[in-house]
């Protein structure tokens, strides 16, 4: 089958044209690193073309300026695939020809067979000028140029037709030649180009004066000069960015909260339901305790996911997005991170694995594997209710004022040690992050428009569904290995039920079918681990439950410490109510100011989550950065828990 | 000589050279950061680092340091 390459700049609706020709909807990123990004389909039947089509990700120049743009150019030079591509479409921003025509040369240069598919035309038009597609195509000897409007559709029949009749001639691939520009060359390319736009490029009406005309083109959008003048600037431009920052944080959190609560409670009824109609068995907890409550635990996250990339999908179509990386770029330099890393830290306080897959957009590799090795410091929202069910044992109800205190402090807390992380790591130099090229921020800032709800609204969908890919079949199979190990092998253990209820008896088969499991043998093996912390193998179970996702530390205290009160219908008050009452072996009582601050200070920093570790591996291409994460953190947060706890211990504070 | 990096807020120049030993040359001149071609420095961020300039039709960010290699008249 031929392969039918999509190439062009950033924001020349590349993407929107494989869309419309493939009929697909997908958002291509910049991807540098290990390996090459590009999204592939066929054409739509209508247009009775068999053959692949690729979207590859926007590039400048064929001359990879850094490292990391090699790999993305050898993709297009040879998609490791599909080979060499038979016909090249080259996407060019009509209104910006004097910049886009640069990849189009380079790509005739290197002998390339392809058609130049011109947008924007409204654009163009709309500033007073209209391109000569004629002349433009005999300045660039004989490459066929079409005026395309992706978004309706326009122009697509032409363009799918000269596709068919390139097919038809053919060229040889063999004839590619990889071309290498010095600076000198490059300005010449440019001189050039200017003297092709000057040709090509003419004022719609022919009256009006036009010695002016080229030049007008190349001034930005008013609008656009306006409000940047206000949004940079020291006073209101930062003002405007500390006001975005907190509404997006109240809207993670506060907005988030009442839907997650929802999701929570229907997962909880779905398995009650199931355990009614299947009755008591192995069979509907298995269902009810394992599956459900691994989809639960995914599902759980949808709300905040949705709602964050909503809202930075808005900030970006908006084009404030890459304000923002530009107004942070400066602090985070110093830390020897970027300012496109600011996206992904902010989506950290989620969830780190879209943080992790959203670091794609920094080009500099140091900068970028940086950024991934220190998002699993940030707070995620997995780590809130465990938060919650800490802080609750410490702070008695009431003193909501003090709880938030307290959560607040550990955010900061957690904030802090990030960007101490990075400070620390970037000093070490080569030692955990090799440098290969010289940082850089050099950033297109697009012009403001209203952001359109659909793409915004369909690529927060894609996204989505990627965090449900990559990290749900993760925690469901997790949370089935975690039942597994909880409920074998001692399925029915003989209790003795002389003088109680049906309630009481159950709970007591639970209590002896997890002092019987597999589990609990683990437990026992990592009880040493936990007595310096002043907690016992119980506690480490539901530790080690944790690497399935965080939050399920909440449901295996609970399970761990097994309530025989089942009067109380509030989960965590039942959960608080036996933690008071649990004690260690000479009877002294487990949970204590001091190890319930030990185990706040290990959650703060532990990387106890497999998808991170998995996704971190993914997009490093090596087991490197993950093992050294874990290690890290997880041993430093250990350390740092069992110091915590036997300092207080020493100030008298049990 | 001057260089971009030293423009004022809302200062236009006309670039009359490009460093070639420095890094991001190549990349700049690829944007279209070209001898002849009229900057101007339409924006600084609140930590007076990136600046921005209006070239070419686009507003392109870039660090002081990287701006320090176009020439200016």
């Amino acid at each position: 089958m031929k392969f039918i390459s999509l190439v062009g700049p950033p924001n020349a609706g590349k993407t929107t044209l494989f869309n419309y020709l493939s009929g697909k909807n997908i958002k291509t990123v910049n991807y540098p690193g290990a390996t090459v990004d590009y999204n592939s389909a066929t054409f739509r039947k209508q247009f009775n073309l068999e053959a692949h089509l690729v979207d590859t990700p926007g590039i400048v120049s064929l001359i990879p300026a850094s490292i990391d743009e090699v790999v993305t150019v050898q993709g297009i030079y040879k998609n490791p695939e599909f080979g060499v591509p038979d016909v090249i479409v080259v996407t060019v921003d009509a209104s910006q020809l004097s910049r886009h025509l640069l990849l189009v040369k380079e790509l005739i240069e290197a002998k390339f067979n392809i058609i130049v598919a011109l947008t924007m035309i409204d654009i163009l038009e709309k500033k007073g000028f209209t391109v000569d597609c004629k002349k433009l195509s005999n300045e660039l000897g004989g490459v066929p140029v079409l005026k395309v409007d992706p978004r309706r559709g326009k122009g697509v029949e032409e363009i799918i037709e000269t596709i068919k009749s390139k097919l038809d001639v053919g060229f040889n691939p063999e004839d590619i030649v990889v071309i290498d520009e010095d600076n000198k060359n490059l300005i010449r390319i440019y001189k050039e180009i200017e003297e092709i736009e000057k040709k090509v490029i003419s004022r719609q009406n022919k009256e009006e004066n036009s010695k002016k005309s080229i030049n007008s083109l190349h001034e930005p959008d008013v609008l656009t000069l306006k409000i940047d003048k206000l949004l940079l600037s020291k006073g209101i431009g930062f003002l405007v960015f500390v006001l975005i920052m907190v509404l997006m944080f109240a809207s993670i959190f506060w907005l988030a909260a009442p839907l997650m609560n929802l999701v929570d409670q229907f997962f909880g009824l779905l398995a009650n339901w199931t355990v009614e109609v299947l009755g008591k068995g192995i069979a509907s907890d298995f269902i009810a305790d394992g599956i459900i409550a691994g989809l639960g635990a995914v599902s759980v996250f949808i709300p905040q996911i949705i709602i964050l990339f909503l809202i930075l999908g808005l900030l970006e179509d908006s084009g404030y997005l890459a304000r923002g990386a530009m107004l942070i770029d400066h602090p985070l330099a110093r830390l020897g991170l970027n300012g496109r890393s600011f996206v992904p830290l902010i989506s950290g306080f989620a969830c780190a694995i879209p943080a992790i897959m959203a670091t794609r957009t920094i080009p500099h590799r140091r900068e970028r594997f940086l950024t991934i090795f220190i998002i699993p410091l940030i707070s995620c929202s997995a780590r809130l209710p465990v938060y919650a069910l800490l802080i609750a044992f410490l702070i008695p109800s009431g003193h909501a004022l003090l709880s938030g205190a307290i959560l607040a402090s550990i955010y900061i807390i957690s904030i802090t040690l990030t960007l101490v992380a990075a400070a620390i790591i970037n000093k070490m130099k080569n030692k955990i992050i090799r440098a290969e090229d010289k940082s850089s921020f050099i950033l297109e800032l697009p012009t403001y428009r209203m952001p359109k709800l659909s793409v915004v609204w369909s690529n927060t969908w894609t996204s989505t569904k990627t965090y449900i890919r990559s990290a749900g079949m993760i925690i469901v199979t997790f949370s089935i290995i975690l039942w597994v190990l909880t409920y074998l092998p001692n399925v029915n253990p003989k209790v003795d039920t002389t003088n109680l209820t049906p309630e009481q008896v159950e709970a007591k088969v639970q209590i002896e079918r997890i002092n019987g499991s597999y589990a609990a043998e683990l437990g026992k093996i990592i009880e040493p681990v936990m007595v310096p912390l002043g907690l016992d193998w119980r506690v480490g179970v539901a530790v080690l439950t944790t690497f399935a996702a965080r939050e399920v530390f909440v449901s295996s205290m609970a399970l761990m410490f097994k309530i025989t009160d089942t009067k109380d219908n509030s989960i965590q008050r039942s959960i608080l109510k036996s933690m008071k009452n649990a004690v260690d072996k000479e009877g002294k009582p487990l949970f204590t100011t001091s190890t319930i601050i030990g185990l706040i200070v290990f959650f703060i920093i532990a990387l106890q989550c497999i998808s991170t570790l998995a996704i971190s591996r993914k997009e490093t291409g090596s087991w490197r950065l993950p093992i050294l994460q874990f290690v890290i953190y997880s041993g430093g947060a250990y350390l740092l828990a069992v110091i915590a706890v036997n300092l207080l211990r020493a100030f008298g504070i049990n | 000589m001057r260089t971009a990096s030293q423009l004022d807020n809302g200062e236009s120049s006309t670039i009359v050279d490009v460093d070639y030993n420095h890094p991001s040359a190549k990349r700049l001149i690829e944007l279209g950061f070209t001898p002849g071609q009229s900057i101007e420095l339409i924006g600084k961020s609140f930590f007076k680092d990136p600046i921005a300039f209006s070239i070419r039709g686009t507003v392109i960010a870039v660090r002081k340091n990287e701006a320090s290699c176009i020439k200016v008249r």
